[in-house]
């Protein structure tokens, strides 16, 4: 249905040098798929979902749908346009037209359709999404949900093959949400070809068919739902998947500041709401330094938490070394069994830069 | 970390605030000298106020019971939170001090 073949998109910033947006993007989009596309901000969603649909141009690669190249001349876009529905953040509603006129307008501009036939299909397209009984409101009288109720009723009156949604929800008070995602629920029952850009990632693990994961402008992973969100295979996805917020210490020199590391780990704990966390954190991080201080290779030390399942974890590599400072038979004995005591689950792994101990808190 | 040492009926109360850590673990050495001069009396090492303990703190306790036994005094410890609790009992720590 859809074929995207290396899209490039970049422009020029305020200091001349060249920014990336889409980094040679690929994909194929076949009927009847859910894709929500989901991504740190910043990482090329929306403009991947506007150059499909032409409001912005890429700077190079190829967009074909049904057979035929966008961006060849004479190609019609507003006719593509006319199948391939998008929804906005913003609803983009006519503020001096009413619901109806709103869901009518394309219709018969566009299809060509009578008054009525368009307004009884309007009123249908209405019913779906739960509308009806405010055909002759104005967009001002309506919430922000119901607006967007509106928009996508608007966008099924012209037919579309497939529709795009540009964080449909993402305008919209906590308590709005619901009623927009139960819209596209409904839609995904039907099977209507979906993209779907969201940040809402159980509403994205449930809708959806496949799930595409941006990350600095490129399809980083592409899986089911269950690949994505359960057992996703690279490491940037299942930092963003498990909302893994880190804390990165690259200690090179024994000189390093161990007062303004241990303030900063309690700010971590604090921000990210775990203060109980923080004195099993600090101990493990502060014996396994006081391990590895006979040593002057240099450490690496990250503190993980999870958002989403509320995990912890400290990780410490040893660089360039291969023998895990806790098997050493000089080790500290009081240091270890502080370190032991103090995580439920240590890993110990041989990686190209050294040896990784990772403490699970 | 602060320090202070009392006596208080006939025993020497050492009181520890704060953190002590591999940082603060030179100073509370020099502060816990003057409980090296404890003939006769016992000590009484108060964490009332120490949110927490390194195993650096862990050695200094350890030099003072050391010492303290070699003396014939005992050595009591009073106020743990449950964080020292923890590292103590993970250490072992608990079987060699006399609790209050």
């Amino acid at each position: 249905m859809i074929t995207v073949r290396h899209l490039n998109k970049y422009y020029i910033g305020e200091d001349g040098k060249k920014v990336d947006v889409l980094r040679d993007v690929s994909c194929e989009i076949s009927r009847g798929e859910i894709i929500s596309i989901i991504g740190p901000s910043g990482s090329g969603k929306s403009t991947f979902l506007h150059i499909l649909n032409m409001l912005d141009t890429p700077n190079s690669g190829e967009i074909i749908v049904n057979g035929k190249n966008i961006q060849d001349k004479g190609y019609d876009l507003n006719k593509m346009r006319e199948k391939m529905g998008m929804v906005f953040q913003n609803f983009n509603l006519f503020e001096h037209l009413t619901v109806l006129q709103n869901v009518t307008l394309a219709p018969i501009k566009l299809r060509g359709l009578g008054e009525k036939q368009a307004e009884d299909e309007a009123m249908e397209m209405l019913r779906k999404v739960g509308m009806a009984d405010r055909s002759g409101s104005m967009p001002s009288q309506l919430s922000g949900g119901q607006k967007q109720r509106v928009a996508i009723a608007r966008c099924l009156a012209m037919k579309p093959d497939v529709i795009l949604f540009d964080e449909p929800t993402s305008a919209l008070d906590p308590t709005m949400i619901g009623e927009v995602q139960g819209v596209i629920r409904s839609l995904a029952m039907e099977k209507m070809t979906m993209l779907i850009v969201t940040h809402e990632m159980k509403f994205a693990r449930d809708v959806s068919t496949r799930v595409f994961f941006m990350n600095e402008g490129v399809i980083y992973e592409d899986g089911t739902p269950e690949q994505i969100f359960q057992n996703p295979k690279r490491a940037a996805t299942r930092a963003f998947v498990h909302r893994i917020r880190s804390l990165v210490f690259d200690i090179v020199s024994r000189d390093f500041d161990f007062y303004d590391m241990t303030t900063q780990i309690k700010q971590f704990c604090i921000r990210y709401s775990i203060p109980e966390k923080m004195n099993d954190i600090t101990h493990i991080v502060e014996e396994m330094l006081i391990l590895l201080s006979k040593y002057d290779s240099p450490v690496l030390i990250e503190v993980n938490h999870s958002e989403m399942d509320y995990t912890s974890s400290v990780s410490i590599l040893h660089r360039g070394e291969s023998v895990s400072p806790l098997e050493r038979p000089d080790a500290d004995e009081l240091s270890v069994m502080i370190i032991r005591g103090m995580s439920s689950d240590i890993k110990t792994e041989q990686t190209d830069e050294g040896v990784r101990l990772t403490f699970r808190i | 970390m602060r320090t202070t040492i009392n006596e208080l009926n006939g025993e020497l109360v050492a009181a520890f605030e704060g953190r002590l850590d591999t940082a603060a673990a030179i100073q509370t050495e020099k502060d816990v000298q003057p409980l090296a001069d404890c003939a006769g009396k016992n000590i009484v090492l108060d964490c009332s106020a120490l949110e927490y303990i390194s195993s650096s703190g862990l050695r200094i306790f350890l030099n003072v019971l050391k010492n303290a036994k070699a003396k014939g005094s005992r050595v009591f410890i009073t106020g743990m939170s449950d964080d020292i609790n923890k590292v103590f009992k993970i250490t072992g720590f608990m079987n060699l001090f006399e609790f209050r």
